[in-house]
């Protein structure tokens, strides 16, 4: 299929089940119903354009196709984070019951630990790609262990409630902060948008990308910092998503068969969008809100590296 | 001209470019030859601004070469580097595109297309330039790399050991292409070459390196002799001068060269 027409195809397809699940069992209830749904569309929006541009442009200035920046340590210390509210302050602070405040918090103790790990680590070895995996997986472990370990400490109500952040959901999104993060999300898409180019070179290696006039590592610093606003955003509003961003990476490279992000950004960012309506779609109607959407997209997660290895060990 | 001047380069203890003084002369085609670790590829780098000398400096056309800004740099020089990425997903029209970047930031113009066309008709790309490169053989992914490079259109080309992985053919094509860049487009060419009888037989001028020093430097006859080539490499070379060029001869050498 043309690569444009495979755009306009998945544009359709979401706006389609975009409109389902507005409308689906809603009664045209405009007080309550419809409202809440065009928060929880906007945070699906938000949420799929961040993941997708963050973990595209995180993959490609890595020159690595299985990473993300959600496994770089920043989920574990968002869930760290919460738990240390709730063993610090209580279920009751108003950092934990007011969404906005703890919204706008975790958000910057995000960029915080972004800027650190960038200052500290990012500024020796980003040439060495498994060095850098091997200490994010190193921050991820340390986090949730000592998340595990306030766990076992809290009391059954805190328990049931750091859980809940552990997953990904669209519960938490409210109007004010979801539309703030629509916005902040809208402005850093552009700056990646425009610099797409320059990150279709670096694919090259740096060094050929050097030779055409790139200067990589002006890129890498900007980039950088505009991954690190994409996923204190996205972990903030949507909670962890894992390996979220490596499926949608993956299936955009798929479908598009093609490494240039004029066509893997956009494409990335509605894979996710229509996978999160599935899930909330199917989370609403047909589980009745029993499973959360965070577990049915690990799930699809899982399904999908699983049948790319046995796909991969009978090609090879 | 580009002229290079008091360049050095450590790596710790290790020198790898002990005070360069060398001039590359315009509309010539010059090979850097010299054995393992003398330092041609980090010459070619310090050229390319891909690796930072720690002393002296190198002037392009008078003007010391720090000065450009590198988007500027890329419309004046273009550089093929050694190793390429080969996973790639792109196709060779693509691949041959970015070698337009420097004058379009992206943006194709009619301009840019032209010289698309005329870098994939120059190398014989043309058939396959909706072939994807990862599909393509070596050599012919070699000539795509290559392909990019001229499509960049820059009056000085460096080029890092291009005749890797290519058969017989495709390497002397690719020689004869550097010829025709230099010949008619009046390039200067500047390639690294392990061939020392593609040096001999295509180079105007010969830069010999060794140990980090430029032991020799002039026109192709000078420094293409028995002796010299002997001393450099550390290995009985003759040189024959037959009805078709220069043949560097130092095959069944009497001499065992491995250890046990």
């Amino acid at each position: 299929m043309n690569k444009s027409w495979q755009l306009v195809f998945c544009g359709l397809l979401s706006v389609l089940l975009a409109l389902t699940y507005l409308l689906f069992d809603s009664g045209l209830d405009t007080e309550f119903i419809l409202p809440n749904r065009l928060v929880k569309l906007l945070a699906m929006l938000t949420g799929g354009i961040a993941i997708a541009c963050s973990t595209l442009c995180f993959q490609t200035i890595t020159e690595n196709r299985i990473l993300t920046p959600a496994i770089m340590g920043y989920e574990s210390v968002y869930l760290l984070w919460q738990a240390l509210l709730v063993l610090l302050f209580g279920l009751n602070s108003p950092l934990l019951q007011d969404l906005q405040l703890n919204f706008v918090c975790s958000t910057l103790v995000l960029l915080g630990y972004s800027l650190l790990l960038q200052r500290w680590l990012f500024s020796r070895s980003l040439q060495d790609v498994w060095q850098m995996l091997w200490y994010g997986l190193v921050f991820s472990l340390v986090g949730s262990s000592l998340t595990q370990f306030f766990q076992y400490s809290s009391s059954p109500a805190e328990f049931s409630l750091l859980s809940q952040y552990s997953l990904a959901s669209f519960q938490r999104a409210e109007l004010n902060q979801t539309l703030f993060s629509a916005l902040l999300t809208l402005l850093v898409a552009s700056f990646i948008w425009r610099q797409r180019h320059q990150l279709d070179l670096l694919q090259l290696g740096a060094l050929q990308a050097a030779t055409l006039g790139v200067n990589r590592a002006l890129l890498l610093r900007r980039q950088l910092a505009l991954i690190a606003i994409l996923v204190a955003i996205s972990t903030s509003l949507l909670g962890p998503t894992a390996f979220f961003g490596i499926l949608i990476a993956n299936l955009s490279a798929t479908f598009s068969r093609s490494q240039s992000h004029r066509h893997r950004l956009p494409l990335a960012a509605l894979c996710a969008v229509l996978l999160f309506l599935l899930a909330q779609l199917l989370v609403e109607h047909l589980f009745n809100f029993k499973t959360s959407v965070g577990l049915l997209l690990q799930l699809c997660c899982g399904g999908y590296f699983f049948m790319f290895l046995i796909k991969h060990r009978q090609t090879s | 001209m580009i002229s290079v001047q008091g360049l050095t380069k450590r790596y710790g203890n290790r020198q790898v470019l002990q005070d360069l003084n060398v001039d590359f002369a315009s509309g010539k085609l010059t090979a850097l030859i010299g054995p393992n670790g003398a330092g041609k590829s980090s010459l070619l780098m310090c050229l390319a601004r891909l690796l930072t000398a720690d002393s002296g400096q190198i002037l392009l056309s008078g003007q010391d070469i720090q000065a450009f800004s590198l988007p500027d740099y890329a419309k004046q020089v273009a550089t093929l580097c050694q190793f390429q990425a080969l996973q790639l997903q792109l196709k060779v029209g693509e691949l041959v595109a970015f070698g337009r970047f420097p004058h379009s930031q992206g943006r194709l113009q009619r301009s840019d297309h032209l010289a698309i066309a005329q870098a994939l008709d120059l190398l014989g790309l043309t058939p396959l330039q909706n072939a994807v490169l990862h599909e393509l053989s070596g050599g012919q992914r070699q000539l795509a790399f290559m392909a990019m490079v001229v499509a960049q259109q820059t009056p000085y080309l460096l080029l890092d050991e291009p005749l890797n992985n290519l058969d017989l053919k495709h390497a002397v094509q690719l020689m004869q292409v550097l010829c025709h860049l230099r010949d008619q487009q009046q390039k200067t060419v500047i390639v690294v070459l392990h061939d020392l009888n593609m040096a001999a037989n295509y180079a105007d001028q010969v830069v010999a390196m060794q140990q980090g020093c430029i032991r020799h430097a002039g026109d192709v006859g000078q420094v293409m002799t028995a002796t010299t080539l002997s001393e450099l490499y550390q290995l009985p070379i003759q040189v024959l001068h037959t009805e078709l060029g220069r043949f560097c001869h130092y095959f069944n050498q009497p001499e065992k060269l491995y250890a046990c």
